[in-house]
């Protein structure tokens, strides 16, 4: 029975590449629900499964095992009335390069079978809102990633769906670009659009969605609001704090060891001119740092405690234990150890 | 006010119309098909007809049947690949049409790609070498049919699960070739021996030539009526692979 609330409903959902029993297990058994107008974040590693559900999600991927109702029809036994209603932003900007942003916008509200008297008018508002409706007869090859970028979106909405997929929208792009994506994003939503967000830029998820699910190696490792994520992971909070020598002296390169075996301190990890200890407790990590400090008769630049942010959650859960760099810190490496961090999760 | 049944097939052959307009914007002039499609036919041809004792409505029915193969057959494994691998195909996949309109669509690419081309080859038989046409409606039906047939030959080819269209182009050109050295085109059947015509009698291009000949020559070696009932027939058949190939494609997430 599929709740009218729900936008997607997945139950069980496996996707095995290749023979059942000795294929590649891409999708395992995942069951979660999107909700009638929420921004739903789809985050994961490279080869977590997430473009395999997003596919399986859009028709294009046949599901091994499993069930999904999209605006409460079964997509396997009536995919036309949910194609009607989804549109879909693929990673690759998939416009025409030989036609131009016009002729590309055109075909696609025909393809939807957007009534003939409010094709133009559709297309010439969404070109004015993206920004594209002076290059409207210019050939698409001409266009930047971006322009493409954004003319994709325009066609994936043109027929102003319901249900809107977007895979990976914003990387790559300049920021005037990813911003003016993600208030667009935040607009569709607001007039009633349901966004099935997939991505891995934690921070993206963390400004535009109701609700993530992290999965990783084909299982939803969590689904909840991102700031229940974030109070769910309390031993990943953290103090940030910068030092500085007294005037005349050099920088010493020991304090990241020496701060790494405060008590309390699980992780240490450098990030620019600061140092960011992880612990369950900050309250009691502070005072040990300001009398640290003292005694080494250093300069406190800066001192917060922060909660765990996304980007740590989604570390936990995907086993990528936030600080795993420690090491490389302890080999006085802490520049490609925190670029080796930010790689781990991608 | 239409019924459901009526509107979605309304809609299904404007989706149709809609594809094929794009396709024939996008494909039509990319150097692949004006190779595969276009010049191929004549290169085939010419070297095949050059110094041979041939009057000019023979060489025009010859050409007719070479363009609707050729120029049919190219399209399907050129133009799909592609859109593979561009991720256009995607976006047709996704959109809320019949998987056997998207199919019949690009058939219909194919088909108009040789139709345009046999329509030129006739012109240039007719107006530069007299070539005159003993029946005009065989020869309407037969490039129609024909360059359905073999448009939808080609689609099979087209459906293979691959994003690289270089893939396809290797077996789908061996096959075309094969039927065409099999066919009557360059032997007439009449001179075949009969273990020759026999295997000749398994290539839908024997029917189209056959029916060709009935038209531009007004002689042919089988029942017109035979050819349109093979070229028909074949391209219903030649629909089949697709639709199979396309469901073990989105099996495999292609």
């Amino acid at each position: 029975m599929s709740n009218l609330d729900h936008a997607i409903e997945v139950n069980d959902l496996t996707k095995i590449y290749g023979q059942a029993d000795s294929g590649v297990l891409a999708v395992d058994h995942i069951n979660f629900a999107v909700r009638q107008g929420e921004v739903f974040g789809f985050l994961g590693p490279n080869g977590a499964g997430k473009t395999t559900t997003q596919r399986m999600l859009t028709t294009l991927l046949e599901p091994t095992e499993g069930r999904i109702v999209i605006l409460g029809h079964d997509l396997a036994r009536e995919p036309y009335p949910v194609k009607r209603q989804m549109g879909l932003v693929p990673e690759e900007s998939n416009v025409y390069t030989e036609l131009t942003a016009w002729d590309n916008l055109m075909f696609t509200a025909q393809l939807y079978r957007v009534p003939r008297a409010e094709r133009a008018e559709r297309a010439r508002q969404l070109l004015e809102t993206f920004g594209l409706w002076e290059k409207r007869s210019v050939k698409v090859e001409n266009f930047s990633k971006g322009m493409r970028r954004r003319l994709s979106i325009a066609m994936a909405i043109i027929h102003r769906p319901s249900l809107l997929f977007l895979d990976e929208p914003t990387p790559g792009l300049d920021v005037q670009s990813a911003r003016a994506i993600r208030d667009l994003i935040r607009q569709l939503n607001a007039e009633g659009t349901t966004i099935f967000l997939t991505t891995h830029q934690i921070e993206e998820a963390n400004q535009l969605c109701d609700r993530v699910a992290i999965i990783n190696h084909g299982h939803i490792a969590a689904t909840d609001t991102p700031e229940r994520l974030k109070a769910t992971f309390r031993r990943v909070q953290s103090v940030e704090v910068a030092l500085e020598p007294p005037e005349g002296l050099e920088p010493s390169g020991g304090w990241g060891e020496a701060l790494t075996a405060l008590p309390g301190v699980t992780t240490a990890v450098k990030m620019g001119d600061k140092w960011r200890l992880y612990t369950e407790d900050p309250s009691a990590l502070l005072p040990q740092v300001m009398d640290y400090a003292r005694a080494n008769k250093l300069k406190v630049i800066s001192l917060s405690t922060l909660g765990p942010s996304l980007e740590d959650v989604f570390l936990e859960l995907t086993g990528q234990q936030v600080g795993t760099v420690r090491h490389e810190t302890q080999d006085d490496r802490p520049r490609r150890g925190m670029k080796g961090r930010m790689g781990g999760g991608r | 006010m239409k019924n459901g049944w009526q509107q979605r097939l309304q809609d299904e052959l404007a989706q149709a119309w809609v594809v094929i307009v794009k396709d024939m914007k996008v494909h039509y002039l990319r150097p692949g098909m004006i190779m595969f499609g276009f010049m191929m036919p004549f290169f085939m041809f010419f070297s095949f007809s050059v110094r041979r004792e041939m009057g000019a409505a023979q060489g025009v029915a010859r050409l007719l049947a070479l363009t609707t193969f050729f120029t049919a057959a190219a399209a399907g494994p050129f133009i799909i690949p592609l859109e593979r691998r561009l991720g256009t195909y995607d976006r047709l996949l996704a959109a809320p049409m019949s998987l056997l309109t998207l199919l019949l669509g690009k058939a219909a690419v194919g088909a108009l790609f040789a139709i345009g081309v046999s329509v030129f080859s006739l012109l240039v038989g007719v107006v530069a070498f007299g070539a005159t046409i003993a029946q005009p409606w065989l020869l309407v039906s037969g490039v129609v049919l024909g360059s359905f047939s073999f448009s939808a030959l080609g689609l099979i080819f087209g459906s293979i699960p691959t994003r690289n269209p270089g893939d396809v182009q290797m077996p789908s050109t061996l096959l075309r070739w094969g039927l065409l050295f099999i066919s009557g085109t360059f032997i007439p059947l009449t001179e075949m021996a009969p273990a020759a015509r026999a295997v000749a009698y398994l290539s839908p291009l024997t029917y189209a030539q056959d029916l060709m000949n009935h038209a531009v020559l007004g002689m042919g070696l089988l029942s017109p009526w035979l050819d349109l009932l093979v070229l028909l027939v074949s391209g219903i058949l030649f629909m089949v692979p697709p639709v199979w190939m396309h469901r073990w494609a989105r099996q495999l997430g292609y």
